[in-house]
């Protein structure tokens, strides 16, 4: 079954002399529980693909779809309750709520949505990431590695139909880093959860389901459709 | 006075009356719009083609997601049901043909060893025994470790001691005849992590056990742990024939033996097993090659309970 699917997606940017074609028709299929990697060099479009499939920015032409859904159809508030129940971000720069602690950062979409937070569910979060005794911690005093683990947990809470990870571990040295990945590839496994991830890094994607590389704005290697 | 005051509640009466005719007539006109959309949110389900298209902060946009991703989640188990059954089918047919060509082989050998009494029919059919009752173990582990029937138990676990069992279990074909494979490991301090030590062996054996396969002779085969805070790191590196891109992800394929090997013996389920034993206690494994140069197989096992 398809969680997302693009199809000729195109993202323009300038004019005439200036156009920059950063995405040049991507078509990708991902299917539910797999764990993908798109790796790129920088200036690929891996970025911009990324900001494509979660709806973070208007595309020029093509269709993105998840769980059926044409996200470019929705309007931009009805857009960003769609992101809030389907998609979960896992950033660079772990972006978390510096005046909340812990556990109110990981329950926090679950909350803005009005929804009980299933405390089992959150628990097994919680242990899966190896941060029960951090629960009541503020972020700034976490290591970025924890905090990043936190950032996975709070994409996790609301069982997103997607995770969308741009360069999770950009952050973090190459020790923390596996580790994080680790993480990450160890619950994605434990909840069937469908993970995008994109990165630079070679050893990182090899974690992957399947790799799949953009170039100049094209997917040029890899399994387009596993 | 008294009529006009009457007159007056009447007409009050007649308003209320009037008003809550109104709303109430406009509650069930609201209530069965709620509700057409419900059935045909149903309609739609029964049809698998249930996208949700309008998204705001009423209930019933909440209940749409909610039965949305119920719905999907209803089918994609049964597309998983369906899988699982074909994988079933494909399982039970590469299995019946893994086993006949061994038994067609021990009965052509038997037959011919009537026919003319012979050392060499003898060990064929010693050969080809041994294939199939290797075969037929693996597939009891498999099916077991499936069914459930057999409990992986994680406990706090000195892997150097892991390690040093398996080199010692794999030492002789190693060094068998001209494959010369050195097995390289220095052991630098205790390493613990948390693993099952009975299935752990089983699947490092695996990977152990598949390097020295696909060595080439007089290859070397080194093992390396490393600590990471979350996780214990085993590489398990050899320079033998490596593996390709497009086949990596399907090396752990039960049955899966790329074309480039058929002329070593095996039955693809190595691997596979391996495979399932580590993440069945919460870590994965990773591989790098490159055609030709070799490949690294890196176990993760996690330190902490999870």
């Amino acid at each position: 079954m398809e969680t997302l699917k693009t199809a000729g997606l195109k993202k323009y940017y300038g004019e005439n002399k200036n156009l920059v074609k950063a995405l040049d028709g991507v078509d990708l299929s991902i299917k539910q529980g797999e764990f993908i990697a798109i790796v790129g060099k920088s200036g690929s479009g891996k970025s911009t693909l990324l900001h494509m499939l979660g709806g973070l920015d208007r595309l020029t032409d093509g269709v993105v779809e998840i769980d059926g859904t044409d996200i470019f159809k929705l309007k931009d508030d009805e857009l960003t309750i769609f992101r809030r129940r389907k998609i979960g971000f896992v950033f660079q720069a772990y972006n978390l709520v510096p005046v909340l602690n812990v556990y109110e950062n990981i329950t926090l979409p679950i909350a803005l949505d009005g929804n009980k937070v299933d405390k089992a569910y959150v628990d097994e979060i919680f242990k899966t990431l190896g941060i029960e005794d951090k629960k009541f911690k503020m972020p700034n005093q976490l290591s970025g590695g924890q905090q990043q683990r936190v950032a996975i947990g709070r994409a996790l809470a609301t069982k997103p139909s997607i995770i969308l990870a741009d360069e999770p571990t950009g952050n973090l040295d190459s020790k923390t880093s596996l580790d994080v990945m680790g993480l990450i590839k160890v619950s994605s496994h434990r909840f069937n959860q469908t993970v995008v991830m994109i990165t630079h890094n070679e050893e990182i994607a090899q974690m992957a389901d399947r790799v799949i590389r953009i170039e100049d704005g094209k997917i040029f290697g890899g399994d387009i459709c596993g | 006075m008294g009529d006009e005051a009457m007159s007056y509640l009447n007409y009050i009466f007649l308003g209320i009356a009037i008003i809550s005719l109104l709303y109430t007539t406009w509650r069930n006109i609201k209530i069965k719009k709620t509700l057409k959309k419900i059935d045909d949110m149903l309609d739609l389900a029964t049809t698998c083609k249930l996208s949700q298209e309008r998204f705001d902060e009423s209930m019933l946009s909440k209940v749409e997601s909610k039965f949305n991703r119920y719905l999907l989640g209803l089918a994609s188990s049964e597309i998983n049901l369906h899988q699982q059954k074909k994988n079933i089918e494909v399982l039970v047919s590469d299995i019946s043909h893994q086993i006949k060509t061994p038994i067609a082989n021990i009965s052509l050998y038997s037959e011919l060893l009537i026919e003319n009494p012979s050392e060499e029919y003898i060990n064929q059919i010693i050969f080809q025994t041994e294939k199939l009752k290797f075969l037929i173990q693996s597939l009891v582990k498999t099916s077991r470790l499936e069914n459930g029937i057999i409990k992986l138990i994680p406990s706090n676990n000195n892997i150097n001691v892991i390690i040093e069992s398996i080199i010692k279990s794999t030492e002789y074909k190693a060094k068998d005849k001209d494959k010369n494979i050195k097995i390289v490991y220095r052991e630098e301090g205790e390493h613990m992590a948390f693993f099952d030590p009975k299935w752990t062996e089983e699947a490092i054996y695996n990977i152990v056990d598949n390097s020295i396969k696909y060595s080439r002779d007089n290859g070397e085969i080194r093992i390396i742990v490393t600590e990471y805070p979350l996780f214990i790191r085993i590489d398990i590196i050899d320079n033998g024939i490596g593996i390709s891109e497009d086949e990596m992800t399907k090396i752990f394929k039960r049955f899966y033996r790329s074309e480039r090997v058929s002329a070593i013996e095996g039955v693809g389920i190595g691997l596979y097993l391996a495979r399932e034993i580590i993440q069945g206690e919460n870590g994965y494994i990773k591989v790098e090659s490159q055609v030709g140069k070799g490949s690294t197989f890196s176990i993760f096992l996690p330190k902490d309970y999870k």
